[in-house]
């Protein structure tokens, strides 16, 4: 290491060698590097669900479930039992006790606009992005597992065993915490959801809910649709119709 | 006293040799890139020291801002520094022992826990 090395030459090098990276990159693949953004995420977008439970069918909510384990590679936990082993997403029967109208949901992480996970972390690890998407940051994670009590829908998950093979874009690990992500690799890069796409109607609409012309924008405007425990008042951006 | 300086010599000789060869397990990727006269890193010294700072600052940025670029992301590096098993055409993990991340954090003797959530192995046709 060159001692006598100051701060402008350091810069000096960092940008020779970041063109460096940018000529060999480009040579090796030019598809992901053309829909990177080096711009940071803002609070002009707000990213949501809208799960219309009258149209999901129940064989709908199995495939968003496998699609999502498919997709972030949970649900191969050997050596957890039935209680520790992760559920990012969920399918939740609820019955009206008085008509007896039973409503299949699939419930994940709300992506609560007040999210009270981030409230109790005592490490930063909760944190919710510009974006509205609210994500653990395993690196400074503990594993103190407050965030799981302090969710009011049970939807966090603890890693309890080590793992290998994860899937790239989605780094997993023991002793730290998890949920769903809303698949924030995939929405980076102007995709939608994994289980959003697995399913066929248009059961789940994901989109900007700031977004005057989006689609989940105009719907919610038209069908009335719940937000799960509002009286909380998180300001859930995933919300519910038909129920 | 001729053969303390014999012994002393080749000892000298053989560590340079160990030193060498200790980086020699560059990666396939890299090892193409190195042989075809590209620069990539500007300064390995650099990289060398500093790219536990540079990670970080990487990891804040694409976590957080969602600014998924390559520039000195952790896939890049595993991308770049990992080997195929040529038998079974399988790539190792770049954290087991004599793989380009392992060699020398062994050598300096620095633990790493990148990859007790990280994928270890590269998918291929990324990047
Ligand atoms: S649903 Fe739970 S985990 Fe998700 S943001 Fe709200 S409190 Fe946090
Ligand atoms: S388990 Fe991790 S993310 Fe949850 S509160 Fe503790 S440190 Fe924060």
């Amino acid at each position: 290491m060159n001692k006598t090395l100051n701060r402008r030459d350091f810069i000096k090098i960092m940008n020779v060698t970041t063109t460096g990276v940018v000529i060999v990159a480009s040579g090796i693949t030019l598809t992901t590097f053309a829909s990177v953004s080096e711009i940071p995420v803002t609070n002009k977008k707000r990213w949501g669900l809208l799960i219309d439970t009258n149209k999901l069918t129940e064989t709908d909510i199995d495939g968003m479930v496998n699609a999502c384990q498919q997709e972030q590679g949970w649900g191969a936990e050997i050596r957890s039992t039935a209680s520790q082993k992760p559920g990012w997403i969920k399918k939740l029967k609820v019955k009206d006790k008085t008509t007896n109208k039973v409503s299949n949901l699939a419930l994940m992480c709300q992506h609560c606009e007040e999210p009270p996970c981030v409230d109790v972390c005592p490490t930063n690890a909760s944190m919710k992005r510009e974006d509205g998407i609210v994500l653990v940051d395993k690196h400074l994670c503990i594993g103190c597992r407050y965030c799981m009590m302090a969710c009011p829908y049970d939807a966090r998950s603890f890693v309890h065993e080590t793992l290998k093979n994860q899937k790239e874009h989605m780094p997993r690990g023991k002793g730290t915490v998890e949920a769903c992500t809303m698949c924030v690799h995939r929405v980076d890069k102007g995709e939608t959801p994994a289980c959003v796409e697995s399913v066929n109607s248009e059961a789940v609409i994901f989109g900007n809910l700031y977004d005057e012309s989006s689609q989940i924008n105009q719907t919610l405007r038209i069908v009335q649709s719940s937000q799960i425990r509002a009286d909380l008042n998180l300001n859930t951006g995933v919300r519910y119709s038909g129920i | 006293m001729k053969h303390f300086l014999v012994v002393f010599l080749s000892l000298l000789v053989s560590s340079v040799f160990a030193y060498i060869d200790e980086y020699a397990n560059l990666g396939e990727q890299a090892s193409s890139i190195k042989a075809s006269g590209k620069v990539f890193h500007e300064s390995p010294s650099i990289i060398r020291k500093m790219h536990p700072e540079l990670l970080r600052h990487k990891r804040d940025k694409t976590l957080r801002k969602g600014i998924r670029t390559n520039n000195y992301s952790l896939k890049g590096c595993v991308s770049c520094h990992a080997n195929k098993n040529k038998t079974n055409n399988q790539y190792y993990s770049v954290d087991k022992k004599g793989q380009f991340c392992s060699d020398c954090h062994k050598k300096v003797g620095v633990s790493f826990d990148c990859f007790s959530c990280h994928r270890t192995t590269l998918r291929e046709g990324l990047l």
